[in-house]
């Protein structure tokens, strides 16, 4: 099964032509490539991908386990078990042991050298943020696993969410769906694009599109470790402003708007609130803002049976837009149909241009 | 060149036994006895036999293809192998040569040494039940109408040709072995110690590969050698009882490591105060199945409970299961996408961007049997999806091969069909110290050592002991 090969990417890791250097005097991590050089800070440097330049001993490692494990469940967090396992993945990427066994080895063998990507007191504060000030952990490990792909992520680029997954299987499924010009509007990490920009053939390009300059950096980063530089081209702009070039030739346009209601932004879940950015969250009063701009916009990019597929606040949201492309877009679009993701809500509107 | 010899002249020997030799036999026995080995110099064998040697080669494939075609149609008219003398490897046995150490130069030592080896692999091989399932598989392999469903087809005569290739082996050390004999005994006539010498050494070879096999030969089962999944679930009893749950998953981790395989969870639900409830772990491995069967059943524990204030002695029970991952993609059930509902394991609130969660936990139900599989251990929602789904896809296997009762039948059960009366093994920390095998009666004073994953013990006496009362 593909199972198996996706779990071995994380072996793999770096892809093709990416490569790091670390500079630790200059307190800099470079991600080179052969053309530019994209830098980014020690702080907002994955942590999977520094070097294993610090140790300490399985015992400690153990006494930062227990400590951690009982901040969590002495926490109002409202799953202490699930932060359990986000402390389990933020040993994995501290480490270069993906099955923990040290955790094991703390009483049998307790001063085993364990090597780290940081020092072991960074530990405890990456431990304590996570805890008490409720910052995500992709956040602070730097990188998401989202479907196969390890993406690289950092404060001011919205984390890709699990039910955004499924916006790349229907783009699977097209016939066809492996050459063309795509778009990924509102690309964040350029999660999608990477995604479908690893399905395309010979003639396929996705362009990434991100009014965010943050989001550009890191999504060109991304672009850059799945090797794909020249499938996935990042553009900086407005929605549809950057593809000026390409109206009317689009096989397809995918996008994961800021869709959520302006009134609904302060309550929302601290992580989300607190931490990521809002330009990726708020979709105006009623959250469509940003979702009819692109439905009325892609009439004009897309080619003759061009694909569409948008994610939404779900159900009333999606029913109201497959419903306005069957009234005040009446024939202009066909196959309108509004799914739903696995925990049941109406999350998706996909279709076609006529 | 020696060792050429050595064949070339048994096979020479066995030969001249045919009632009806033929024209391929007499040129054979000319071309190899124009010159009469009788040198003790090796060498001087070789100067002299070199020449011929190509021809003599020839001849002799030719002759073995001319036997094989003639004489092995069948697996169970087999006859045994039987060397000059007309003596088999049962007869051997029944000389009850002494067995000395490996080093020893006594040629029965090692003749007697191996034809043991030889019956008790045949024996951990259910060598008279593959004799029969191979005629079944012969007989069905011949039939015209085979390939009208390829699938079967192929199942049926990767089967018949992984029984063949066993048989074969066995067969061949079997005929090594006597082989061997004959020449012993002729060198010993001829007076040539080299040749003596050469066929001991080649004995305690012989004898070292079958050691190996007997240790094999107790993982031959259709599936051994694939991965497998563990699956734990805790007996009625609450906390004390999902502690020993999570004890027993432990015992396994730690097994699993120290045999080298990689171990990973897969589903895991935690009890509210400690241990789990139930398990699911990724065993991955060559033979990972073939040890972790001898598993299935009930497991029981007897201590003071850590959880009762009152500290009294309780007795809990966890249930094990333990399904393979065939890697054999052809017989694997079929599953319709249509047939399946993919559910966030758990959901509730809006989702989307309103939540930041690294749970991705998925469940997938299989609608028309109700089977399900979970899968949270991932970081991503599609390789939990991938996970859950490989462990669905192992789940229907068993099913189905439970269906077509392929496999030894307590080996197919699912958790839900462990009963839990089905005790195999009892773990007793409290009055005295000892875990005992009820199957086996193999027992260990031990506990602490059995429950860090010291299980090896258990696994090959419970094999051993099943598989050669099986065959009597
Ligand atoms: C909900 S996020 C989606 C990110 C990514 N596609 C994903 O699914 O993880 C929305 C993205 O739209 C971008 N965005 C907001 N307004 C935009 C605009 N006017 N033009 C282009 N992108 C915009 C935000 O910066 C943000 O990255």
């Amino acid at each position: 099964m593909g199972f198996l090969g996706e779990k071995d990417m994380f072996c793999c890791l770096p892809i093709c032509s990416f490569r790091f250097t670390c500079s630790r005097s200059r307190g800099q991590i470079r991600f080179c490539s052969s053309s530019r050089p994209l830098s980014i800070t020690t702080t907002s440097a994955p942590l999977f991908l520094r070097p294993l330049s610090h140790n300490t001993t399985s015992s400690h490692l153990q006494t930062f386990h227990a400590w951690a494990k009982s901040l969590a469940f002495s926490s109002n967090h409202p799953d202490p078990p699930h932060l359990i396992r986000e402390l389990t993945w933020l040993l994995q990427d501290a480490t270069s042991d993906p099955h923990t066994s040290f955790l094991q080895l703390g009483t049998t063998h307790p001063i085993w050298r364990v090597p780290l990507r940081v020092e072991l007191k960074e530990l405890y504060v990456l431990w304590k943020a996570r805890v008490e000030e409720r910052r995500p952990l992709q956040y602070i490990v730097g990188c998401e696993h989202w479907r196969d792909l390890i993406l690289v992520v950092r404060d001011g680029v919205l984390i890709p969410r699990p039910e955004t997954e499924m916006m790349v299987d229907f783009v699977k499924e097209i016939d066809g769906s492996e050459s063309g010009l795509w778009a990924d509007l509102g690309t964040g990490s350029g999660a999608i694009a990477v995604a479908i920009g690893k399905m395309l053939g010979e003639d396929g390009k996705v362009f990434a599109v991100d009014l965010s300059q943050t989001a550009v950096e890191v999504a060109e980063i991304n672009v850059e470790r799945y090797g794909l530089k020249d499938k996935v081209e990042v553009r900086h702009g407005s929605w549809f402003e950057p593809l000026e070039d390409v109206v009317g030739k689009l096989t397809g346009v995918v996008s994961n708007p800021p869709y959520i209601p302006s009134k609904h932004i302060p309550g929302l879940q601290v992580e989300v609130g607190k931490h990521e950015p809002q330009l990726a969250l708020d979709g105006g009063e009623d959250g469509l803002h940003h979702l009819l701009h692109l439905c009325e916009g892609c009439l004009s990019v897309l080619k003759s049976g061009g694909f569409f597929g948008f994610e939404t606040n779900g159900d009333e949201h999606s029913e109201l837009i497959a419903g306005l492309m069957k009234t005040r877009w009446s024939g202009q679009f066909r196959d309108v149909k509004v799914i739903a993701d696995f925990a049941g809500i109406k999350r998706f509107v996909t279709g076609f241009k006529m | 060149m020696v060792s050429f010899l050595s064949k070339a002249s048994s096979l020479l020997l066995r030969s001249c036994q045919n009632p009806k030799p033929n024209r391929n036999i007499r040129r054979l026995l000319s071309i190899l006895s124009s010159p009469t080995p009788s040198s003790s110099v090796a060498s001087s064998h070789a100067r002299r036999w070199i020449p011929r040697q190509g021809a003599a080669f020839r001849e002799i494939s030719r002759w073995r293809e001319f036997c094989s075609r003639e004489f092995c149609s069948s697996a169970a008219e087999e006859s045994q192998a039987k060397n000059l003398d007309g003596m088999t490897v049962d007869d051997i046995v029944a000389k009850e040569w002494t067995v000395l150490e490996e080093d020893a130069s006594d040629w029965k030592s090692h003749a007697a040494a191996i034809a043991l080896s030889i019956q008790l692999v045949k024996k951990r091989m259910q060598w008279k039940k593959m004799l029969i399932r191979l005629d079944q598989l012969s007989m069905a392999v011949s039939k015209s109408d085979i390939w009208d469903d390829p699938v079967y087809a192929g199942r049926i005569c990767r089967e018949h040709g992984l029984l063949m290739g066993k048989m074969k082996e066995v067969n061949g050390f079997e005929q090594e072995l006597l082989d061997h004999i004959d020449m012993l005994k002729l060198a010993r006539e001829e007076n040539d110690s080299d040749i003596e010498l050469d066929c001991i050494s080649s004995l305690i070879q012989i004898r070292r590969k079958l050691k190996e096999k007997e240790l094999e030969a107790l993982l031959s089962g259709n599936n051994d050698s694939y991965s497998c999944y563990i699956e734990v679930q805790a007996g009625a009893g609450g906390t004390e009882s999902m502690d020993w749950a999570s004890m027993i998953m432990n015992m396994y981790k730690s097994w699993g490591e120290r045999r080298g395989y990689i171990v990973t969870v897969v589903d895991e639900m935690p009890g509210e105060i400690a241990g789990i409830k139930r398990a699911t772990i990724k065993v991955d491995g060559k033979y990972a199945f073939g040890y972790a069967k001898a598993e299935i059943g009930v497991h029981r524990l007897v201590r003071i409970s850590p959880f009762d204030s009152a500290k009294r002695r309780h007795t809990s029970f966890s249930a094990v299961a333990v399904i393979p991952i065939l890697g054999d993609l052809s017989s694997r059930y079929k599953i319709n996408d249509s047939d399946l509902r993919i559910e966030r394991f758990r959901s509730g609130g809006a989702g989307g961007q309103h939540a930041n969660t690294t749970d991705s936990a998925v469940r997938i139900v299989h609608i028309p049997t109700g089977i399900t599989a979970t899968c949270q251990n991932e970081r991503s929602q599609h390789q939990n999806k991938a996970s859950a789904m490989s462990v669905l896809q192992c789940r229907l296997d068993q099913l189905e091969m439970a269906r077509q009762a392929q496999m030894n039948s307590e080996h197919t059960r699912s958790l839900t069909d462990i009963s839990w009366g089905n005790q195999i093994r009892s773990y007793v920390l409290h009055p005295y110290q000892m875990v005992k095998d009820m199957r086996t009666n193999f027992e260990v004073s031990d506990p602490y050592s059995v429950l860090e994953g010291d299980i090896d013990c258990f696994i090959l006496n419970f094999l051993s002991t099943s598989l050669e009362k099986d065959e009597d």
